[in-house]
């Protein structure tokens, strides 16, 4: 999932300023499961909110309201009438969420109120952790599962750097070394012979940005369906 | 929270008791009654009724 976790609350209240009509909006995907951005977290920024404005004798009015995904228009399009009656919409949603909605909004702002970190898992209650760079160029099934560009400071593809230490990275004693982790697991799937393998280039024009994904498939059917009408 | 907001965080407190213990619930409710008077009226309910 992605993974975020919300602004400092001097940094939103900041970015607030002149509104008068506020809506939070959050989103109900995975902003929502890391504890960041979902309607639970809604409701506290809104009661602080409101707290502060309070204290502060302002009168900004502060609406809330939580949608599926902020990064899928169909969803977008339930609360498009009342964000459109507010000054301003506090966007609890990823970067592509905050985003998609400001383009839909167009004429009003969108402010983020999370910064949106990696794309990780769940290790326990309350902790994620970094998995995946989206590189566009899997090569996990190279390397046990175990992503080198994402497990290791250096992204190196081709074994561990001479700072692995006792199954350790040298950026810090508490990080695990990303090859320490590759070669662990090749062990006991039986395939230590991949560690021999010489990885080419890694191919970064796969890293292109703005990326692109066409379902072609999907596409041509639309197209057709719509001329059969 | 709270504190983010500017009120004092001790002005809210969760006390966890069984339905037996008569005696922490009533040194709990002191203990915050003494402590909403050496806050103050909470400052959000301006014009309110104060403690």
């Amino acid at each position: 999932m992605i993974v975020g976790e919300r602004k400092p609350f001097d940094e939103i209240c900041d970015r607030l300023q002149g509104f008068k009509k506020v809506l939070i909006l959050g989103c109900g995907t995975c902003v929502s499961v890391c504890m960041a951005g979902g309607e639970k977290e809604v409701e506290l920024l809104a009661s602080q909110l409101r707290m502060a404005t309070s204290l502060k004798n302002g009168n900004t009015e502060i609406l809330e309201a939580t949608i599926q995904r902020q990064c899928d228009s169909e969803y977008i399009e339930s609360v498009l009438e009342t964000a459109r009656s507010c000054d301003a919409v506090l966007s609890m949603a990823c970067g592509a969420g905050v985003q998609l909605l400001a383009d839909t909004l167009e004429t009003i702002p969108v402010i983020p109120a999370l910064n949106t970190r990696f794309i990780g898992v769940a290790l326990g209650e309350g902790t994620w952790s970094e998995r995946c760079r989206a590189c566009g160029n899997c090569l996990l099934a190279d390397y046990g599962g175990i992503c080198p560009m994402t497990m290791c400071p250096k992204s190196l593809v081709n074994g561990p750097c001479g700072g692995s230490s006792n199954g350790k990275c040298e950026t810090s004693p508490d990080r695990d070394c990303g090859w320490a982790l590759i070669y662990e697991r090749l062990r006991k799937q039986g395939r230590l012979d991949k560690m021999r393998d010489v990885a080419p280039l890694k191919d970064y024009s796969t890293q292109l940005h703005p990326a692109r994904q066409v379902n072609e498939a999907y596409v041509k059917a639309e197209m057709e369906e719509s001329h059969t009408k | 929270l709270l504190e983010e907001v500017g009120l004092e965080p001790d002005r809210v407190e969760m006390f966890n008791l069984g339905a037996s213990d008569a005696p922490l619930f009533a040194s709990a409710c002191n203990e915050m009654t003494e402590r909403a008077r050496r806050l103050g009226p909470n400052p959000l309910r301006k014009g309110g009724k104060t403690a």
